[in-house]
């Protein structure tokens, strides 16, 4: 009777599990408690991809999301990032989303650029105004693109001189908070030209690129800030750093722990619901 | 129809037409139709790029007649406004998207001034703010969860199961616990979810097709 009363009291007035989750997740990040991070499928085949590319490669990380996920993807993006400049590849950062130049600039200062020369080894191309600029470029990037972040002459450039076109990019990652930037580039440079693609998104829209994920299309599917983790952990394997930089090996323990409180609540709600049924059809037999 | 309608009805048929043939057909010949196809795709650009500048014509003038005619919510227009237009000062001075980022004909000193205005405007309230809203999310889902999740039938009982072992199988502890929900979740991932998602993709696939088809063709006339 009192699991009851208690699921009706939470039911009306859900404050209490605001409260219960609040502490759960804030706890664990305060106290910076820690968990080994099991790494899934998804995330190992973009790190091997990442890592058994030719070197001289061009990637294209494409920044799609907006300032309202950078908790879930941020530490991804940063991640990544940290290990394609471990590796010796060409990286070039465009974005489908308007905010991705400025938050590409972001990740830019926070990872190791190690022997990297701007212009050379990497360079920044700014926002992909429309779809299109993005079917343009695999076949010519400065007609579409004239233009980097630092008002430079893309043409100029030497990294685009080597690759004037999208066409010899050997993989596009884009970071995607809404599945249409992913679908664009698996639609127009997947598509048509093969250029292999993988993707980092939030943990609601994951599922959705596993078809593509089983039929190949798609080389990789970051899942959330746990995908960052499991990089993370990768690269520390690897090259034993940055452990630490993207911040997201810091927050499993939050996300266990709530995870693990919706199940319980879920779980505790049916007991309470069942037990309602129960003594409603016992009082209707009496 | 009027004339104008039909003229502008075939245009849109016949680069509809143009764009198909160019995706799906490489045409060897004395017009290179990629280039072509490219050169248009640079004038959608521009006019794309005309239709923001529209937008920001188009949100003032709603707002600036709010704030004349001091309707109800005209206190949320001057935020609005103060808010799009210091943004947009600073971001055309110090940002990816600058006019003058090489200092060419705005002063360097602006640009340094503007700098810190810019990322403190930008990654101290515009991430944390969208952020924050975003977060709330995680307890409207706990809450949902909690009222909605109920063993009601045998379609909801499999969908609670289902859900309740890829959450489960999400949380990295959980491998300590029990290392089966990892390979359940990614069994539901890899197989049950991809088959519903597959149904989902092509339906739309096809939805978006026969759009296309109809928008070309301005059906029904």
């Amino acid at each position: 009777m009192r699991v009851e009363i208690l699921a009706t009291s939470l039911k009306s007035d859900p404050r209490l599990v605001y409260v219960i989750l609040l502490l759960v997740i804030t706890v664990p990040l305060l106290t910076h408690a820690s968990v080994p991070v099991p790494i899934t499928p998804t995330t190992l085949t973009l790190y091997q991809f990442i890592q058994n590319l030719p070197r001289n490669s061009l990637v294209v990380e494409s920044f799609d999301y907006a300032t309202s996920v950078v908790p879930e993807l941020h530490p991804q993006a940063i991640i990544v990032t940290q290990h394609l400049f471990l590796r010796p590849l060409k990286i070039l950062f465009v974005a489908l989303d308007n905010n991705g130049p400025t938050l590409a600039e972001a990740v830019l200062d926070t990872v190791n650029k190690g022997n990297k020369t701007y212009g050379v080894d990497y360079a920044n191309l700014g926002y992909i105004p429309n779809t299109a600029t993005l079917i343009g470029m695999p076949s010519n990037i400065p007609q579409f693109l004239p233009l980097d972040t630092h008002g430079n002459p893309t043409a100029t450039l030497p990294i685009i001189k080597e690759f004037p076109a999208i066409k010899l990019a050997s993989l596009v990652i884009t970071f995607d908070d809404d599945s249409s930037a992913a679908y664009s580039y698996i639609q127009y440079w997947e598509g048509q030209y093969k250029i292999p693609v993988a993707v980092g998104t939030t943990a609601t829209l994951a599922p959705g690129f596993m078809p593509l994920y089983s039929s190949g299309q798609v080389v990789g599917v970051l899942f959330s800030v746990r995908a960052a983790a499991e990089y993370s952990t990768l690269v520390y394997q690897q090259y034993d750093c940055c452990l630490a930089l993207s911040g997201a090996s810091s927050t499993m323990v939050a996300l266990s722990a709530s995870n693990l409180l919706i199940v319980v609540m879920v779980v505790f709600a049916n007991v309470a619901y069942f037990i309602g049924r129960r003594t409603s059809r016992g009082s209707n037999r009496t | 129809m009027t004339h104008g309608e039909l003229g502008l009805q075939i245009i849109i048929f016949c680069l509809g037409f143009f764009y198909a043939i160019v995706y799906y057909i490489a045409v060897p010949g004395i017009v290179n139709l990629q280039a072509v196809s490219d050169q248009l795709l640079a004038y959608i650009t521009a006019v794309l790029t005309a239709a923001f500048a529209i937008g920001v014509i188009n949100l003032t003038r709603v707002h600036w007649i709010n704030i004349k005619r001091k309707r109800a919510t005209w206190r949320y227009s001057v935020i609005l406004l103060l808010c799009l237009y210091s943004m947009l000062v600073v971001s055309v001075i110090a940002s990816p998207f600058a006019l003058d980022p090489n200092s060419v004909v705005i002063p360097a000193s602006v640009i340094a001034f503007s700098t810190p205005i810019y990322n403190f405007l930008y990654y101290k309230i515009l991430v944390n703010i969208n952020s924050s809203i975003f977060s709330l999310l995680a307890f409207f889902i706990a809450s949902a969860a909690y009222r909605a999740f109920k063993v009601r039938s045998l379609e909801s009982t499999i969908l609670l199961v289902a859900g309740l072992l890829v959450i489960l199988g999400q949380a990295p502890i959980s491998d300590l616990i029990w290392p089966g929900f990892s390979v359940i979740r990614d069994w539901i991932l890899a197989f049950p979810n991809t088959a519903g998602q597959r149904g989902i993709l092509i339906g739309a696939a096809l939805g978006i097709v026969v759009f296309s088809v109809r928008r070309l063709i301005r059906y029904p006339w």
